[in-house]
């Protein structure tokens, strides 16, 4: 294994006066934004960092009279996390103000932007929505059918996963994760099981990142045909609708014949993989792959000349790599908005050698680029997996990395976007959990990519972002 | 299309069929309490072509108010317990309500109490129980299709 796979998370402590140029500095050097969570004991709070090769950095600054220091200004990416910290632990962040509630749901006008001015007025849709799409309220601020602004409230399906894992083992607190979302299920798991390794002091052999890479890019692979049929859906392209919803049920019932769960429930776990998978099932599934495939792109090709289709995509729902960047856009999203990073390309833990992120050519970050990189992206996990499927699956186990620490990030390129987890161990215990999937990290770019745009276009908009609320939710 | 119906009525008629006193469609409504999102996508695959619910007469609709079925999915959490009874209000009687996937059903709830008011059955009266976690769309099939071969006595 390479050494950055078990090099341990560099943690610095802040003072109050030195926190936010700390958090300049790194920003400044490559690093990323990756997170902010309320570390165990409810003292300090901390800010998650991921560089491109996979290394993670943790800057925490202590709560002091309930208060700490707002970054928001310096990253506006941290804006939902922080007000989830002020409504679930109470923390104040001097400078974010107003916090609008987010986690809280509190009367309209404290979580929502005000929006004055002649003839606008607000549509309210949700949280039950029209079609099977889970809860979630948007209210969007209208002139006439111009949206001018959006506020999403979520956080109807907070269950308190993260809560309710601590005090547990870091076995039972992977039942939370991978419960968490159906979608991402898999890369939340390696993500929590990445960051309990990194903590226990484990690293992976190189059997266990070929089989969890395997399970991710499976995940990947109908989650994408799943999201090319979202787009078709949100024009009412009934016919391209049911083509990817077709193969999308082809693409669930491989994942049950090679894991025996369409979603990959419990394929994952730490320390180790029990997945077996004998020469004649991966030779079956090396067809099957193949065959969908063929049918993708077949179906795509259909699509791309669908001119009724083609014609709704362009220009709506745009998205500037500058506002990628600003907003701290992930996964597809980013990418299509010519932000070509992926953590696919800095994962030493897993089997990604060599990987370089697609990106569409005509990445101007709208719904086309958005849709079109979907598909660029599914052609590869296609041939990722006819790489990795070239003989038997093993059980197998970790091995010893670096030395235990109490704090692991796992970092993730979930079908939505990067994906962090920091766990802190504690005796084997989790003391502190979070989860920051891709979909968190996208809705306020959803929400941005809205504004200026037609209603009626937003459910092709949303469905070219596809999140889940669950994700988010937790 | 109308030749066809008559044709039928007449058959019916003929081999001393009896009149069916009810039409043999449900309207589903669908609300998601709290789930993983994993009975949603199983869900949405039942309409795909490997299934077609549509062709047995069972459809999503968009509002309660045309719904003969209420579906409901997840633990519900405190946030959903609201939205999920006002929507149950809207509906026109006779109404039925589906539990789907084994947290609708309670089990195995993950989460705080405070966050969860639990399983559909404390909320409302449940007259179908799909389990599985998720359960599969043909499954899902199964369950609503006896709903409406088989419908409980109000």
């Amino acid at each position: 294994m390479t050494v950055e796979a078990t090099a341990p998370v560099e943690s610095i402590e802040a003072s109050r006066e030195s926190y936010r140029s700390d958090v300049e500095r790194s920003l400044g050097t490559g690093w990323q934004f990756a997170g902010l969570h309320v570390a165990a004991g409810d003292a300090l709070v901390r800010m998650s960092l991921a560089a491109a090769d996979g290394s993670a950095r943790l800057i925490g600054v202590a709560v002091r009279g309930g208060q700490v220091p707002s970054i928001v200004d310096l990253v506006p990416a941290a804006g939902w996390d922080e007000r989830e910290a002020a409504d679930l632990f109470g923390v104040t962040f001097t400078g974010h103000e107003p916090i609008r509630p987010i986690v809280n749901h509190v009367q309209l006008d404290r979580w929502t932007v005000p929006v004055r001015g002649a003839d606008a007025y607000q549509v309210a849709v949700g949280p039950i929505h029209a079609g099977v799409i889970e809860s979630g309220h948007f209210r969007f601020h209208v002139v006439g059918d111009r949206i001018l602004h959006l506020d999403a409230r979520l956080f109807y399906k907070h269950r308190g996963l993260e809560k309710a894992a601590e005090g547990g083992s870091a076995d039972r607190g992977l039942a939370y994760v991978a419960r968490a979302c159906a979608g991402c299920a898999v890369a939340n798991a390696v993500a929590y099981a990445h960051a309990c390794e990194q903590a226990l002091g484990l690293g992976p052999s190189a059997e266990l990142a070929r089989v969890r890479t395997i399970l991710l890019e499976l995940e990947r692979v109908w989650n994408h045909l799943n999201d090319i049929a979202a787009v078709c859906a949100g024009v009412g392209l009934a016919v391209g609708n049911n083509r990817f919803a077709g193969l999308t049920e082809r693409a669930r019932r491989l994942n049950a014949a090679l894991t025996g769960h369409r979603f990959l429930f419990g394929t994952v776990r730490i320390g180790g993989s029990d997945l077996a998978v004998g020469a004649d099932q991966i030779q079956a599934a090396r067809v099957e792959l193949a065959a969908l495939h063929r049918a993708a792109a077949n179906g795509w090709r259909e699509l791309v000349f669908n001119a009724s289709l083609q014609d709704r995509l362009p220009d709506v729902g745009v998205v500037m790599a500058c506002e990628a960047q600003r907003l701290g856009t992930v996964g597809p999203a980013a990418r299509a908005a010519g932000k070509a990073e992926d953590v696919r390309a800095g994962s030493p833990r897993l089997a990604y050698t060599g990987f370089h992120p697609a990106a569409v050519e005509r990445a101007n970050g709208d719904v086309k680029a958005r849709f079109d990189q979907r598909a660029i992206e599914l052609w590869q996990s296609f041939a990722l997996l006819e790489h990795l499927l070239d003989r038997p699956v093993h059980p197998t186990t970790a091995e010893p990395g670096a030395a235990p620490q109490p704090t692991g990030i796992g970092r993730v390129e979930s079908p939505r976007g990067a994906t962090t987890c920091v766990v802190e161990l504690t005796a084997g215990q989790v003391r502190r959990l979070r989860l920051r999937t891709g979909s968190y990290a996208n809705w306020p770019t959803v929400a941005y990519a809205a504004a200026g745009n037609l209603l009626p276009d937003f459910p092709l908009i949303n469905k070219s972002f596809e999140l889940c609320y669950a994700c988010v939710d937790r | 299309m109308l030749t066809l119906l008559r044709d039928l009525r007449r058959l019916r008629r003929d081999l001393h069929l009896p009149r069916p006193d009810r039409g043999r469609s449900l309207a589903i409504r669908h609300v998601d309490a709290g789930s993983c999102n994993g009975c949603e996508h199983e869900l949405t695959l039942t309409a795909s072509p490997f299934y077609d619910l549509a062709r047995f007469g069972l459809g999503i609709v968009a509002s309660p108010r045309h719904a003969d079925v209420l579906l409901v999915t997840g633990a519900v959490t405190s946030r959903m317990r609201d939205p999920l009874l006002i929507a149950y209000a809207a509906m026109p009687e006779p109404r039925r309500v589906a539990a789907l996937g084994n947290c609708a059903l309670g089990r195995n709830l993950l989460g705080t109490p405070a966050d969860l008011v639990g399983p559909v059955e404390t909320l409302l009266p449940v007259d179908v129980r799909i389990s599985g976690c998720p359960p599969t769309p043909d499954l899902i099939a199964e369950a609503i299709l006896r709903l409406v071969d088989d419908p409980p006595s109000m």
